[in-house]
């Protein structure tokens, strides 16, 4: 298939062996790196090529045929590029993208080595990156993306000292580098006003949620500001309902029905990202069936709802990485749920990271577990959640946990910050998700 | 007759929570409404966006802490219950005001690009900018114990030297001072203004229950601390001693 647009006429290709050396160094590099710690080491590479061939990356990942699609935003990006990799690749593209933000430069050289030939060529039509803001605003200027993906503006991320006005700001200098489309939420009052201001340069395409599907959410969807209104019928994707794991997106007024990785808002509100995005890199291209069945067939994500068995008991994973997925998940948890482990681990420093939150829907709590057990115990108990048990050897309060009889009424849930999810994996022996951050 | 209780439920009003909520310091008003229930009596929490929210009867205050970039539209609704605040901290009412909140009240806020952001001069001294943000746990020995939570802050506290909350034991409080004990927090009556946000009544008890003492004297009432926040509060003390101990200092 081909797909035009107006700067990826294979302008970006390196036709010489300007980079071979580099490259070459780079691959060596690359195993010692591995042979001295299997499965580590992997941003090494990236380190070396970077000093002695600095163009190498961008040269690179210009030089893509349908060229390079950024998402950004404050959250949901991880999410957001996975689904929107299975939506191109459901379209026959070969996709180049990253596992995670951390390193971004030397990550993503790493990872380019080892799709990369010695002409500087890679094998791919298109590439998808996940970006922080703060380190996407850095390397942007050297890029030239095609589309640009903008999910939130959220300032209780775990690096939340930085505002609103900061964050929008990063995302706007990410913006500004868009060639063909920025793909906007419309529901954030940050990015629908950076999408007014960027109209007459560059195209937007904006998406959001139906009234009422907000009317849902008392609390609103965690971003910094909500914009006043919807988007008005027909201007873009719209999401005009969630249950559960169903959702149902309308694009040219017609309606599609997805079924989400997850239960939650939130997965619904990245699918709809996705395919708005999709959508903005295939153009005329864009299978709006192909995209939903695409959506629909991601396995269950890890650790975000996720339901697993272990030792023949069913449980419910459920990730808090901030407080909005918190609330939104204290929100949206089944009604009667009777077993909850809570389990809040070292990586939440501030104890009042999560006091924003209103906990009082888990009623219930059977134990508060984690390094900071006691802390969110204490926030529990002014939400008039009875906790019976303070235990916070992870291990410890595992075990007795799934000891207990199967509830007669909802499923095991634990709810856990990322290191309590990580322990809990650790102590239950489950493999996590490839690529997880 | 005995009184024993109010005729009305005791009201804590929390104000602008929209804006002044970054750490969740607003929750300290649902800290104070939930202390009262356990002590047996009814309580309910008011936010207050604006003048027109404002209850009837009005028995203690929680002003939280917000962005920078919220400073400005805060003062200025700040403003408009001005005459409020002063009523309130004339005739006894507590207030709690935690960070920016606090800063708000001061006589102004000197802000890193040279400009002065005027405060509503309820309390004495000023914010001035530090060189480096503080992010870290903090301990204070004050009247009211041994106070622990969490500080962040780009701007130390001056002025407030005649009154402070307490002696800074670990941590910046108020900010660096070449001589002298280092401080933290200034208290005017029953205003308290400190830089630990987040829970602080739920960590520290003793403050909160403090508060409270002032809350039922104004009406000629006891305060008794309720059974069901001795649990409570033991789960404080032990998520207080963890703090403790990891910054070097002994558990109590
Ligand atoms: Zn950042």
């Amino acid at each position: 298939m081909t797909v035009t647009g107006p700067t990826h006429r294979n302008t970006g290709f390196v036709r010489s062996l300007r980079y071979a050396p580099a490259i070459l160094i780079g691959r060596g590099v690359r195993v010692l790196a591995r042979w001295r710690k299997p499965g580590g080491g992997s941003a090494i590479p990236g380190v070396v090529v970077n000093r002695i061939a600095p163009g190498f990356l961008t040269t690179t990942l210009n030089g893509f045929p349908l060229g390079l699609v950024i998402v950004t935003g404050s959250s949901g990006k991880s999410t957001t590029t996975k689904m929107l990799v299975a939506v191109l690749r459901a379209h026959g593209l070969a996709v180049f993208t990253n596992q995670s933000t951390a390193n971004i430069s030397q990550g993503l050289t790493s990872a380019l080595l080892e799709r990369v030939s010695l002409s500087g060529r890679i094998t791919g039509d298109v590439a998808v990156l996940e970006m922080d803001e703060g380190h996407g605003a850095f390397i942007a200027a050297s890029l030239t993306p095609r589309v640009v993906a903008l999910t939130n503006v959220m300032v209780d991320q775990i690096d939340r000292f930085h505002d609103s006005e900061m964050v929008a700001a990063l995302l706007a200098k990410i913006a500004a580098r868009a060639a063909d489309t920025v793909v906007i939420n419309a529901d954030d009052r940050y990015l629908a006003d950076l999408g007014d201001a960027l109209e007459p340069t560059v195209p937007v395409a904006r998406y959001g949620v139906s009234a009422e599907v907000l009317a849902q959410y008392p609390r609103g969807l965690g971003y910094a500001e909500t914009a006043s209104t919807r988007l008005p019928p027909g201007t873009g994707m719209q999401l005009t309902r969630v249950l559960g794991r169903d959702a149902d997106v309308e694009f040219d007024s017609v309606a599609h029905s997805i079924r989400l990785p997850a239960r939650g808002i939130h997965y619904a509100v990245d699918a709809l990202t996705a395919l708005s995005t999709a959508q903005a890199t295939l153009g005329q291209h864009f299978d709006p069936a192909r995209a939903c069945a695409a959506l629909s067939a991601m396995p269950a994500v890890f650790g975000r709802g996720e339901v697993v068995t272990v030792g023949g008991k069913t449980i419910e994973f459920v990730l808090v990485q901030n407080p909005s997925s918190f609330q939104l998940n204290v929100d949206s948890l089944e009604s009667g749920t009777e077993q909850i482990l809570v389990i809040i681990g070292s990586d939440v420093r501030d104890p009042s990271y999560f006091w924003p939150v209103d906990t009082s829907g888990l009623g219930h709590v059977l134990i508060a577990s984690g390094l900071k057990a006691h802390d969110i115990a204490l926030q529990l108990a002014y939400d008039n959640v009875t906790v019976d048990r303070i235990e916070p050897d992870v291990p410890t309060a595992l075990d007795a946990f799934l000891a207990l009889p199967d509830p007669a009424s909802g499923v095991k849930t634990i709810i856990f910050s990322a290191d309590g999810m990580r322990r809990t994996r650790a102590h239950l022996g489950l493999v996590s998700n490839a690529g997880e951050s | 007759m005995t009184v024993t209780s109010l005729q009305r439920p005791f009201t804590v009003v929390s104000l602008l929570p929209r804006l002044l909520d970054t750490n969740g310091d607003a929750g300290n008003a649902r800290v104070l409404a939930q202390r009262i229930r356990w002590s047996g009596h009814d309580a309910q929490v008011v936010d207050v966006h604006s003048r027109a929210d404002l209850p009837e009867h009005v028995d203690a205050v929680s002003i939280g802490s917000g962005t920078d970039a919220a400073l400005v539209p805060a003062r200025d609704a700040l403003r408009t219950l001005v005459e409020d605040l002063r009523v309130w901290s004339n005739s006894g009412v507590p207030i709690l005001a935690v960070g920016t909140g606090w800063e708000l009240l001061s006589w102004g806020i000197d802000l890193a690009d040279g400009t002065v952001l005027e405060g509503l001069g309820l309390v004495a001294g000023q914010a001035v900018p530090r060189a480096t943000r503080a992010t870290d746990d903090i301990i204070v020995a004050s009247k009211y114990g041994r106070l622990i939570g969490f500080e962040n802050h780009a701007r130390d506290y001056v002025g407030a030297e005649a009154s402070p909350l307490g002696r800074v034991v670990y941590g910046t409080g108020n900010g660096d001072r070449t001589s002298g004990p280092r401080i933290e927090g200034l208290t005017m009556g029953e205003v308290f203004c400190t830089h630990l946000h987040g829970p602080v009544l739920a960590r520290n008890p003793a403050l909160a229950d403090h508060l409270l003492r002032a809350v039922f004297t104004r009406h000629g009432l006891e305060y008794l601390r309720g059974t069901a926040a001795e649990s409570v509060d033991e789960t404080a003390q032990a998520a207080r001693n963890q703090v403790a101990v990891r910054v070097g200092h002994s558990p109590e």
